[in-house]
């Protein structure tokens, strides 16, 4: 296909003339426009299918990308050979097999998660507003996904930061709502900080912030040393350290993980798109593109233990959760420290399946869980009920939901044939591989991933079984329950995000290891389509421009091979295989020795959790305080540091730099003045002004005497003027 | 010898009336010191060989000018103070006056010196001629190589005579 | 030996510096005239001396005769306005003479 403005520039167009749309006049569309949204989403998404069939089909391998620039600004000046370069920045779009898929993925999701809002958030009096923000964020979202450098990357990470503080205190009535988008927008500007100046030292150092050339310049060796004020750091890893800092900011790792919890304020939609399946993807997504260059500054051990320790942490975090929406956004935490750990320890295919496979669960999850709040009423507050110890046997009730949740807790446990399985496992299988590889203390990676899956399958259950199973706890909520009914745009979203937690979409193999081979299906296309980039592939294009024409040269492109992973030799490859075996074999035990314990404790009644929480008192403690991070923040670094440095600076400010500089040039121009009042008071009026009619006056009292009409005196000027004419002066 | 005796005494004579012409503060004694030095001048015309010129001198210069000055002396009144008595300044000047006048000479001679400075130095030794009457070369002269400045000057003094005797008429009422 | 040209205009020189002081000096006007009196007599007298010594002839001499009637016309016409003056005015002052409209 072509690929032309018309072609791609409406996957980002659609929803954000949508959003201009609502946003000006959505209040007197009927119902509130939130079918212009729907509509602009569904159509990007045909969109985005569209190149996802033309990558898929032609399986072009994975060096293959599509890059076209467009210039934004130019300052550079003159013209011709000897053109001097000012400021330049060019965008443009990027799209090679992983921008494919993502796209997919995410207008995907959007759509469907569009589809259920209007379901959800139907009777809220600011309906309108909640599309709105879905417009621009999915608008942005689809463009970070497009955007081909840095730069325009950061613009829509920012955009969706901005969309994302807006819908988490989206009631903003409620207090703690405000608090938590106002915290969740703060804690990720931290991480965008560090990622502007990763940004910064790229740019300082490869002269444009575009993916290709910064490749190409690590392809080169042009990132040696950066110094900082006298100090010589690497620049590899110092922008690498940079970039990977703003995705642990958006991406909620260890120690920036304290927004998303408190971010489960806003409506559940926005919870289930921004922060399950696409903002918090997105910093995975940077992490993926920027990988070369975090390989470059040696920083994957330090992503993999970031990642390992957020995976588990996060995992014992939500054992002891109860609200249910709690319970999910510490599993997504969780999942995405798996992500960023399968980074780290080098598994890229692993890790972007991952991803893809998240979303679309965690998605369809947190839309279950809207569906169940949903129907669940609160008679004393007139509201929704989300705490889980209130619920209980609603499987009945909620028929429908409870099939998608079923099916995507056991993608997100771990369970063969399905889709998390598939990609935690090879997650799991390199980190292994990687911990065996390295040795010692990197052994801890791979016991973190196993026990976090290990407890991710309990939680799962635990949350499955108190909320669906059981007599229920609260009657009068189990009353004010409606029997679900099947309702289009309640259910086909979930019915359809169930439907692709399945496996085989993903692998052609049922346990990822090529071992079991379904018939029908013939190729591992993820795994093929997606490696690891080959820097010295990426000079093979050149760059085209973005405009109403295909102006690529489409050289005959080498078809992936299959079935092969091309980067490793031979002997890696085989202990890859044996690391990977191993790893499958473990997981699916943790899998289901979860799920049996969970079983155990919450249906069959027979283990009583009440004995560990008496037996690690303190650290129960801990974890209902979220290990004590939001304490430490606030508390500990915000008032008692922050605080007290802002007021001392404050008060230098104030007393120190405006009495001194401020003020002080009142004394230097006071003096000026004074000094400029003499001058023009006696030089120049005194001088100048009167002295030139003194002057005259005194030259006239002078001259007078020669005017006396006394005869001698003319007789003296006379004998004057004749030895002026000796002196040959000539009066 | 002769000429030389009366080349100092007509020196001396003319240099003494000239200062004392200088210091007095008398009209009178100035009109009397006045005839001193134009006597001294008519004995150094003669020593110079011009005798026709010193009688001239004598005759017209002491018996005429002089005269005619000190008449003019006393229908004036001389060294009466002013009527009015309005000016500060002394009749015969004061020493504000005589410093001006020094100023005046002084820049006069140093005008004269600079043109003939060189001539101070060349000395002309005396020459001894024979001292012939004159009058009998300077009326030929007179009358064949300057006669037209010697009719000119008969004008002039008819001109002087009559414009003498009109502005000195007093008015008719 | 001291009668050279040179010590005839030295004498000339002497008297007409005593001649300028006297003119710019005194307040008389009959003074004045006395003043240049001496003036006209040193010139006089450094004609007939250039004419002895320098040129050896007689012009010298007659150019001093005319100077002499010069003279004396002139001091019969100054001495003429000096009386009509005082008549006028009543003051021989050179200072009350300095207005044109008297």
């Amino acid at each position: 296909m072509e690929y032309t403005i018309g072609t791609i520039a409406p996957i980002i167009l659609f929803p954000l003339v949508a959003f201009v749309i609502n946003a000006f006049c959505g209040r007197k569309l009927p119902r509130q426009g939130d079918w212009i949204s729907c509509i602009a989403i569904f159509l990007s998404f045909l969109w985005c299918a569209r190149i996802f069939c033309d990558f898929y089909y032609n399986q072009y391998s994975s060096d293959f990308y599509i890059h076209k620039v467009f210039n934004w600004i130019d300052l550079s000046w003159g013209t011709g050979p000897s053109k001097a370069s000012g400021f330049k920045v060019d965008m443009g779009i990027f799209i090679d097999n992983v921008a494919a898929i993502m796209l997919l993925m995410v207008s995907g999701v959007a759509s469907l998660i569009h589809l259920f809002s209007t379901f959800y958030m139907k009777g809220d009096p600011k309906y309108g507003k909640f599309f709105v923000y879905l417009s621009l964020f999915s608008a942005a979202m689809l463009g970070l996904v497009l955007s081909d450098n840095l730069l325009s990357v950061f613009i829509f990470w920012e955009i969706m930061g901005f969309c994302s503080y807006s819908l988490i205190g989206f009631y903003h009535e409620k207090n703690a709502a405000g608090d938590a988008s106002l915290k969740a927008f703060m804690t990720t500007r931290v991480g965008d900080v560090c990622f502007l100046l990763g940004i910064l030292a790229i740019w300082s150092i490869v002269g444009n912030v575009n993916f290709v050339d910064i490749y190409q310049a690590l392809h080169q060796g042009s990132f040696t040393t950066l110094s900082i004020f006298n100090i010589t750091i690497s620049a590899a890893s110092f922008a690498g350290l940079m970039i990977f800092l703003g995705t642990i900011g958006k991406s909620a790792q260890f120690p920036l993980q304290v927004w998303l919890p408190d971010a489960m304020m806003g409506p559940t939609p926005c919870s289930a798109l921004i922060h399950a399946a696409t903002m918090v993807a997105a910093g995975v997504y940077l992490s993926l593109r920027m990988y070369p260059l975090m390989e470059a500054g040696d920083l994957t051990t330090l992503i993999a233990f970031v990642g390992a320790i957020t995976a588990f942490g996060a995992a014992t975090i939500a054992l002891v959760q109860t609200d249910i929406k709690a319970v999910l956004a510490f599993s997504t935490i969780s999942q995405l420290g798996y992500m960023v750990m399968g980074i780290g320890v080098g598994a890229y295919s692993a890790s972007f399946m991952h991803l893809i496979t998240h979303a679309i669960f965690k998605a369809c999850l947190f839309l279950s869980a809207g569906s169940v709040i949903h129907s669940l009423h609160d008679h004393h507050t007139h509201g929704h009920v989300q705490e889980m110890p209130r619920m209980g046997g609603l499987k009945k009730k909620l028929p429908f939901t409870f099939f998608a949740m079923t099916c995507c807790t056991l993608a997100i446990a771990g369970v063969p044939f399905f889709s998390g399985f598939v990609s935690k496992d090879r997650i799991l299988g390199d980190a292994l591989y990687w911990g065996s590889k390295h040795g010692t203390y990197h052994w801890i990676v791979p016991l973190l991933g196993f026990s976090a899956a290990f407890l991710t399958a309990f939680y799962m259950f635990r949350m499955m079984y108190l909320t669906f199973y059981g007599t229920p706890r609260d009657q009068a909520v189990y009353d004010s329950c409606h029997q679900e009914k099947l309702s289009f745009n309640r259910n086909i979203p979930l019915l359809i995000l169930s439907v692709f937690t399945l496996g085989i979409f993903f692998s052609g193999s049922l346990t990822g290891q090529q071992k079991v081979k379904l018939p029908i299906v013939k190729f591992e296309w993820f795994e093929t389509l997606v490696q690891k980039p080959q820097l010295f592939k990426f000079s093979s294009f050149k760059k085209e421009n973005f405009g109403l024409k295909d102006t690529r040269e489409i050289k005959a492109l080498i078809p992936s091979v299959y079935g092969h992973n091309q980067t490793l030799s031979e002997q890696e490859a085989h202990e890859t295989h044996h690391a990977h075996f191993l790893g499958a074999i473990i997981s699916i035990i943790l899998a289901f020795s979860g799920i049996l314990l969970a079983f155990l404790m919450y249906l069959r009644k027979s283990l009583d959790p009440s004995n560990w929480v008496n037996f690690f008192p303190r650290w129960t403690k801990a974890l209902k305080e979220r290990y004590y991070f939001d304490y430490l923040y606030q508390e500990i670094l915000i008032k008692k540091v922050l605080l007290r440095l802002n007021y001392y600076l404050a008060k230098f400010d104030l007393d120190v730099f405006d009495r001194i500089a401020i003020d002080g040039w009142q004394n230097v121009s006071r003096c000026l003045y004074r000094a400029h009042r003499v001058f023009d008071e006696y030089f120049i009026d005194r001088l100048a002004v009167d002295g030139s009619g003194k002057s005259i006056r005194l030259f006239n009292m002078f001259l007078r005497y020669a005017q006396t009409g006394k005869v001698q005196i003319y007789f003296l000027i006379f004998l004057v003027v004749l030895i002026s004419y000796l002196f040959k002066l000539k009066i | 010898m002769f000429v030389k005796f009366l080349f100092i005494a007509s020196s001396l004579l003319t240099i003494v009336s000239a200062l004392s012409m200088l210091m007095t503060k008398d009209i009178m004694h100035a009109c009397i010191f006045l005839l001193g030095a134009l006597m001294g001048v008519a004995g150094l015309f003669l020593t110079l060989g011009a005798d026709f010129l010193a009688a001239t001198q004598v005759m017209v210069y002491i018996g005429g000018v002089v005269v005619l000055m000190l008449f003019a002396v006393m229908l004036t009144g001389g060294n009466e103070l002013n009527k009015r008595g309005l000016n500060p300044v002394p009749l015969m000047g004061n020493k504000f006056t005589f410093a001006l006048g020094v100023f005046g000479a002084s820049m006069f001679f140093i005008v004269v010196y600079q043109l003939l400075y060189k001539i101070f130095h060349y000395f002309h030794l005396s020459v001894v001629d024979s001292y012939e009457s004159t009058v009998e070369k300077i009326g030929r002269l007179l009358l064949t190589d300057h006669i037209l400045a010697f009719e000119i000057s008969s004008v002039l003094l008819l001109g002087a005579l009559v414009g003498a005797a009109i502005i000195a008429r007093p008015k008719r009422n | 030996m001291m009668m050279g040209l040179t010590s005839y205009l030295l004498i000339s020189l002497f008297l007409m510096i005593c001649g300028i002081i006297i003119m710019i000096a005194r307040k008389n006007i009959i003074a004045i005239l006395l003043g240049i009196e001496l003036i006209l007599n040193a010139s006089a007298l450094n004609f007939v001396a250039y004419s002895k010594f320098v040129a050896k002839n007689f012009d010298g001499q007659i150019f001093t005769l005319f100077i002499i009637v010069v003279a004396a016309a002139e001091a019969a016409v100054g001495l003429a306005i000096t009386i009509r003056h005082f008549q006028i005015s009543e003051s021989i002052h050179i200072d009350d003479a300095t207005q044109l409209l008297a």
